[in-house]
């Protein structure tokens, strides 16, 4: 049962976001539209978009619910509530993976959608969408993890450097193994061992970050 | 007596800081200022208090819970302020007004409005257009409509017009004409804690350097004008806090003044020309001045 006060944070968190998330959705499903459209260059700006849509708004969550709450100074007024500092920061994960999770769980059944039901785009591509989607669902708790552990806006930004650097290296690499190349644009859908394995990965990723961050959080002694 | 704050030996450190063993009692129903320089240790108490800082030392009861291991429990019936503290810029009053009314059932609506009208605020406006005025105001309005047992308030008339400082100190004053209801209230301004504080507390360097009743302070507290002839000296009596003397005249400070003082200068042969009473500024500066001196000896 979730306590009283960090529904409360998580519903706040909600409202401030409303625009945001349904901006996203509807970004996602421009460009869901897009990459359906047929031809290639629909296809490609269409994929970026989808990528750019999702990454912003886990940079922008995570920007405005946590590292804002410090540097425009909302922390005391929220924290003079009674709420404990394990509830914050249970209520900082689960508002801003709820929010997260909901624009990206919607653009991936509507990709996985799109790639199943649209001839234009072939079936094989799924597994390499099934693991760019759970790169950015990682990408994301990371910098999550970082910014509620750091509570520095520098950090923070250096995170979402790198993961967006890495990113394209990421998305390279997968490309070319020769299992996910030999099958990506045929009608076939392989689950390689290697994709399991980076899916397999990307989870415990999720679950490592997570659970760090609620350890590190509740051994600071000082929240301001 | 039932005390709404405890401290027993709380102390903390930082690098270039260390809260120094620090007792405090505060009783229900009293109004306690808090009075100490800039850097003194004023915000690190009251966040101790708050449990927002964990103490390294010491324990910490806040309306008879530990701090900060009952924090959730006590600050239900906490109100908070301080000067660095914000509000959601984006948001309206009455959207915090509304987001505080559903996190406390004591919230008192028809008082809310109350304060509204009193404070000059409006609700549909979007707290980061308000004045810094406006947005203590609104800050104080959201925890005095909660009916709080206690309120911590840190420097909350920082930056304050006139007219606003008296807006807030009024509705203050109103607060705890309920003899339940407690204030620590802390600033480096003592005329503010001088107009609604039953105690007083210093604070200096990470230490407390003296607390009492109020009008104890102001009552004891004299600085007395003295002309010596040359060649006579002055008793060594005890409670001077300070001698200054130009020529033949001499100002002596005093933390307990009674009329045998003035006896003993004249029986040494000195004129007493003038017994004053000081403000609790004075106080502060003499008493604060006092405690470093044998730290710069």
């Amino acid at each position: 049962m979730i306590p009283f006060m960090v529904k409360r944070l998580i519903l706040k968190d909600w409202y401030f976001q409303r625009l945001p998330i349904l901006g996203a959705i509807g970004m996602g499903a421009i460009a869901l539209l897009m990459v359906s459209a047929g031809g290639e260059a629909a296809f490609f700006s269409g994929t970026v978009l989808l990528v750019t849509v999702l990454i912003a708004l886990g940079v922008h969550l995570v920007m405005a619910t946590v590292v804002n709450e410090h540097t425009a100074q909302t922390l005391p007024f929220v924290m003079s509530l009674p709420i404990s500092p394990r509830e914050y920061t249970a209520a900082k994960i689960l508002a801003n993976l709820l929010i997260f999770l909901v624009t990206w769980g919607a653009l991936s059944i509507g990709t996985g959608a799109v790639i199943l039901g649209r001839a234009t785009v072939p079936d094989g591509f799924l597994p390499f969408a099934a693991v760019i989607l759970g790169e950015i669902l990682a990408s994301y708790c990371l910098l999550l993890a970082v910014a509620l552990v750091t509570e520095s806006q520098g950090w923070a930004i250096g995170v979402i450097v790198t993961t967006n650097f890495l990113f394209n290296a990421f998305l390279f690499w997968v490309a070319h193994m020769p299992s996910v190349a030999a099958t990506m644009g045929t009608d076939v859908i392989v689950w390689t061992d290697a994709l399991v394995l980076l899916l397999v990965a990307e989870l415990a990723a999720i679950v490592f970050l997570l659970a760090f961050t609620l350890w590190a959080r509740a051994r600071k002694k000082d929240l301001l | 007596m039932t005390l709404a704050i405890r401290l027993s030996a709380v102390g903390k450190d930082y690098p270039h800081f260390v809260l120094k063993d620090i007792d405090l009692a505060v009783p229900e129903g009293q109004v306690m200022g808090l009075i100490g320089p800039n850097g003194a240790g004023k915000s690190t108490t009251l966040r101790i208090l708050m449990g927002l800082v964990h103490q390294d030392r010491g324990q910490v009861e806040v309306l008879g819970r530990a701090m900060p291991a009952e924090q959730t429990i006590a600050k239900r019936d906490v109100g908070f302020v301080s000067e660095d503290m914000r509000l959601y810029k984006s948001a309206t009053l009455a959207w915090h007004m509304a987001f505080i009314a559903s996190i406390y059932p004591e919230w008192d609506a028809k008082y809310a409005e109350v304060l509204v009208k009193r404070f000059g605020l409006r609700k549909d406006q979007k707290v980061g257009r308000l004045s810094h005025g406006e947005r203590v105001k609104a800050t104080l309005l959201l925890v005095l409509a909660r009916r709080p047992r206690l309120m911590v308030l840190d420097e909350p008339t920082t930056g304050l017009d006139p007219v606003a400082r008296h807006e807030v100190l009024s509705s203050l004053m109103e607060a705890v004409t309920d003899e339940h209801r407690t204030i620590l209230f802390s600033s480096h301004n003592t005329t503010d804690i001088e107009q609604i504080s039953d105690q007083i507390t210093f604070i200096d360097r990470g230490h407390i350097v003296e607390s009492g009743d109020k009008e104890l302070f102001l009552d004891r507290w004299r600085r007395v004008r003295l002309e010596i002839e040359p060649g006579v000296a002055l008793p060594v009596l005890p409670d001077v806090v300070s001698t200054v003397g130009s020529g033949r005249l001499s100002i002596v400070t005093t933390s307990n003044y009674d009329d045998a003082m003035s006896d003993a200068w004249r029986t040494a042969g000195a004129r007493v020309f003038a017994v004053e009473p000081m403000t609790l500024e004075e106080i502060f500066v003499a008493r604060v001045v006092n405690s470093r001196a044998p730290e710069a000896a």
